[in-house]
């Protein structure tokens, strides 16, 4: 690639600073500039609480074999971080990607903090640090070539000026250079007043607009460059977290409360003759047992499980009254809301055609396939060294100390992969990590926390609940004129680790609240008010805080969606008008109008209103529909459309195909926004027909596989993918939202092909069977 | 109590001292270091610890290693070896390859957390060994209907994971990519 240097008109605004001379190597190293505990290479050396101080703690050097290290605190969650990253960074220093080496998510190894799941802030960063550099680069450069910086060419990493070429390499060969830029922000602290318990939990941002290259010059954006995390993953060289095994490491299997708010009895007596070097371990309502040997740990566990006695307790609804207990809160006023309040009020009421309607969602869980995991050190001088695959290394970091009750600076986070999480671990919570650090801290050895899948689909965090009540105003032609929507949901952010919670000690606790998670499609409707209302967790008031309530992947804005964009559809079909017509003459945003057609377009869409002139609510022989939703999120657009079968007098409902349309701006991996889209749709598939955690009156009972169903492969469709690329909106979020497409254009398409408005997810075949014959 | 046991693991005899109803899971893992198969449900519900057992796919979370002595284990670590006994390749020429199916799984680009893969390109494996040119649906099947259970994906990668199969029973054909 090539950068032509006189497109580079705005100043320069790190400062660079030669901190020495080096007999061998050399490099360049980007800090921060800012006095932050770890400002600087000499001071992180000194640092007392970092736990490897010849480390360097930097976000990109620059080194004279022309390799490059690039430093994240943010991590791969499995949406291709390690090919974007380079990908960004490369681009705005002109070199090939593969030069660059990425490090993630230790606490004591990269500077930044911040979500994982904060592509746009995370991609910011790295971009405009990676132009900075550029920017000190060219300078060494046009000093060393005795040529104004103009007049300058980089390409692969090699500058051309003058008639002559140099490498970066050869540009800080035998020297230490430090490059400093301006940040701002914090690291995580505890704040049990704060949303989520804490604060900062977006790390550090940096400041200033170096210049960067336009999107029309963009050589590696755009282009798709292999997920840097994937081979050693496909050959097994790959070290998990679940890797992880110390000297002298003792493994635990945790004893979990016979409901969700029994308290401990009487702990269960360990046989010692058959299990020699089990031990049971206890810290209030905590209970585990560990052993050098796993498998002893895990029968030991079984053993004293057996005869551990726990209080009885039942505070729970039961999962079949599940919308009658939302209802039956107390609601008081809004936590959220957009839109016009007065003047939809009055539309409301002044309307001489209006409709209505009432949706229903059960929680959902994360569910990953590994059940989570962690190893925690608590040493003897206090410091203590967490392993994990938290999403959000320094958050989890903070959250750990206060649990511990010991300065922040005390902990070391080490960041290694694991199983999926889809938001489980954003808040730095939820996890096993404290689990492993109580445990540790009272065996003084170092111990691995493996949780079992009845404990992680029991006692982690969960999608909560919604009930949604639409109604809107129609117009002689069927036109929304006015639309209000009152979304009801327990709280969805509380990731206070169940550990800390079992044991007494003490978690940052979070604010009970809700937000407006759509972004309003629709601006031909003028007269809009979307009410969320966030009650606390359900039987929070329990030992344990009930179901804690957390965010999942596209959070809140899949459920109100699924809400909105099905009660679009019923008036669509109210006003008898082709659902994709509806949306088309409801807005003027030319992003939407062109992904709509195209999507439309590959899927052939047929134009006419729904339900299909054969649509039958009764028999044994397959009907056929189609249905179609749209979204706007984090500056992209998706459309999704479902094309089914079902067989009414059985439920029995089949997607055959999907189509699904994203533009988010400029696309900077096409086949990992290809992959993300297709999993994102098994996902939003496995979430509309299966998907639900149940419960009795004391506990959770879908605590396996066949309890808890997640989409098998068998029932995946073909998925058709469109994706729209362009040069003048910026980036949008492209990896997480494709979920949220699925639920409504499926309803959609069960009406469309039945003449039922489904008004409830999961779609299970029973109660598909219950609504039809209603 | 632990006796001394002989298994074959990727064409290597290995001793191991441990209860013989040891999960061989907890072996592979924490004995032999071999952490490729994954520990996931425990029960035999998602695949993630799936190995190879004479050519035929084991879950390795409830197979008591007693019952894998005397007979060839491969795990995804072995896989490589495998394809270069298959294929003849020379000792320099099967060191910088991995099994077509492994290939294939970066080629499409399939892992997301990547956690439940090593049990998938297990089942690949034993489909393309049996069947070279598996229709999507055999492959849908291969993946969800083989006893004990369906081999389940959180990420949802199972659209990848097709495009991989063909791609790798393709090399394997000796067809072009």
């Amino acid at each position: 690639m090539t950068a032509k240097a006189e497109q580079l008109h705005a100043p320069v605004l790190g400062t660079i600073s030669r901190r020495g001379f080096v007999k061998t190597g050399g490099a360049l190293f980007v800090s921060l500039a800012l006095p932050l505990r770890f400002a600087t290479r000499a001071a992180a050396a000194e640092t007392p609480t970092s736990l490897d101080p010849t480390l360097p703690e930097s976000w990109l050097e620059i080194h004279s074999d022309n390799s490059i290290i690039a430093r994240t605190g943010r991590t791969e969650t499995g949406v291709g971080i390690t090919g974007y990253y380079p990908q960004t960074i490369a681009e705005e220093l002109n070199v090939r990607p593969e030069t660059i080496t990425l490090i993630m998510g230790d606490t004591d190894r990269t500077p930044d903090g911040g979500y994982s799941a904060g592509f746009l802030s995370g991609m910011g960063n790295v971009r405009k640090v990676a132009a900075y550099t550029y920017q000190a680069l060219l300078r060494l450069a046009a000093a060393q070539l005795a040529v104004p910086v103009s007049s300058l060419t980089v390409t692969d990493g090699v500058v051309t000026g003058g008639g002559k070429n140099i490498t970066y390499g050869e540009l800080v060969q035998g020297q230490h250079l430090e490059l400093k830029i301006p940040i701002e922000g914090a690291l995580p602290k505890p704040d049990p007043k704060g949303e989520v318990g804490m604060t900062s939990l977006d790390g550090l941002t940096v400041k200033g607009d170096p210049p960067m290259k336009a999107p029309k010059d963009f050589k590696v954006i755009g282009t798709s460059f292999p997920a840097g995390h994937i081979p050693d993953k496909v050959t097994g060289k790959a070290k998990w977290s679940c890797d992880v095994s110390l000297p002298g490491m003792l493994h635990a299997r945790m004893i979990r409360p016979a409901t969700m708010g029994s308290t401990l009895v009487s702990e269960g007596t360990l046989d010692k003759k058959q299990f020699p070097t089990a031990q049971v371990v206890r810290k209030g309502n905590l209970l585990a047992v560990v052993s050098p040997n796993e498998w002893e740990a895990v029968q030991a566990a079984q053993s004293v499980a057996d005869s551990t006695k726990w209080s009885e307790w039942s505070g729970l609804p039961g999962s079949e009254n599940l919308t009658k207990s939302i209802r039956a809160h107390k609601w008081v006023k809004a936590s959220d809301s957009k839109g016009k309040a007065a003047e939809t009020k009055a539309a409301l009421q002044a309307a001489n055609k209006k409709i209505s309607a009432t949706y229903e969602q059960g929680f959902t869980r994360h569910a990953p396939i590994g059940p989570f995991l962690a190893v925690a050190d608590v040493k003897s001088d206090g410091t203590v060294t967490v392993w994990t695959h938290s999403a959000q290394s320094q958050g989890l970091r903070a959250r750990i100390a206060y649990v511990l009750s010991i300065p922040t600076e005390k902990v070391v986070v080490r960041w290694m992969e694991h199983s999926g999480q889809y938001g489980r671990t954003t808040f730095g919570g939820d996890g096993a990590e404290a689990d492993a650090a109580i445990l540790s801290e009272l065996t003084r050895k170092p111990v691995r926390v493996q949780w079992t899948l009845p404990d992680d689909l029991a006692w982690s965090s969960v999608s909560p609940a919604w009930v949604s009540d639409f109604s809107a105003a129609l117009d002689s032609k069927g036109q929304i004129i006015a639309l209000h929507s009152a979304q009801y949901s327990p709280h969805m952010e509380d990731p206070r680790p169940i550990g800390a919670l079992l044991a007494g000690m003490p978690c940052a606790a979070s604010k009970p609240g809700g937000w407006v998670a759509t972004e309003w499609p629709y601006d031909k409707i003028v007269n809009r008010l979307e009410d969320v209302y966030g009650m606390p967790n359900l039987a929070g008031e329990s030992a344990y805080g009930g179901f804690r309530g957390n965010i999942m992947r596209t959070p809140g804005q899949r459920q109100q969606n699924f809400a909105l964009e099905a009660f679009i559809n019923e008036a669509a079909a109210t006003a008898g008008a082709d659902p994709i017509e509806y949306r088309l003459a409801h807005t003027t945003d030319e992003r939407l109008i062109a992904l709509l057609r195209a999507t439309a377009e590959a899927a052939n869409w047929e134009k006419r209103p729904s339900p299909h002139s054969g649509a039958q609510r009764s028999g044994t022989t397959r009907v056929a529909g189609r249905g179609v939703c749209i979204m706007i999120r984090s500056n992209a657009y998706w459309v999704g459309i479902a094309e089914i079968s079902v067989v009414p007098d059985t439920g029995a409902l089949k997607v055959a195909k999907f189509t699904i349309g994203c533009e988010p701006g400029k696309v900077i991996n096409p086949r990992q926004l290809d992959r993300c889209m297709k999993s994102g749709v098994a996902m939003g598939l496995s979430e509309t027909l299966k998907e639900e955690v149940t419960f009795d009156k004391s506990k959770v009972t879908s605590t396996n596989w066949n309890r808890y169903k997640i989409l098998t492969m068998a029932e995946i469709p073909e998925i058709k993918v469109v994706q729209l690329s362009r040069d003048d909106k910026g980036f949008g979020g492209g990896s997480e939202a494709a979920n949220a497409l699925v639920a409504p254009a499926v309803a959609a398409a069960l009406f469309d092909a039945t003449g039922v408005h489904a008004r409830r997810l999961p779609l299970t075949p029973e109660y598909v069977t219950g609504l039809l014959k209603a | 109590m632990a006796s001394e046991l002989t298994l074959s693991v990727n064409g290597v005899k290995q001793t191991v001292t441990v209860d013989p109803e040891t999960p061989l899971l907890f072996v592979l893992r924490n004995d032999l270091k071999l952490t490729g198969p994954k520990m996931g449900c425990g029960m035999a519900q998602c695949g993630a610890c799936a190995v190879l057992m004479n050519g035929k796919e084991i879950r390795t979370c409830i197979t008591p290693v007693s019952g894998a002595v005397g007979q060839e284990i491969t795990t995804l670590e072995g896989l490589p070896a495998v394809w270069a006994q298959q294929k003849g390749l020379s000792e320099a020429e099967a060191e910088k390859t991995l099994h077509p199916v492994q290939q294939a799984w970066i080629d499409e680009q399939v892992p997301q957390c990547g956690y439940c893969q090593s049990g998938m390109m297990i089942v690949a494996v034993q489909l393309l060994a049996k069947n070279p040119n598996p229709s999507v649906e055999e492959i849908k099947d291969a993946f969800t209907n083989a006893p004990p259970s369906p081999h389940l994906c959180r990420c949802g990668t199972y659209a990848a994971i097709i495009d991989a199969v063909q791609r790798a029973g393709k090399t394997m054909r000796g067809e072009a990519v």
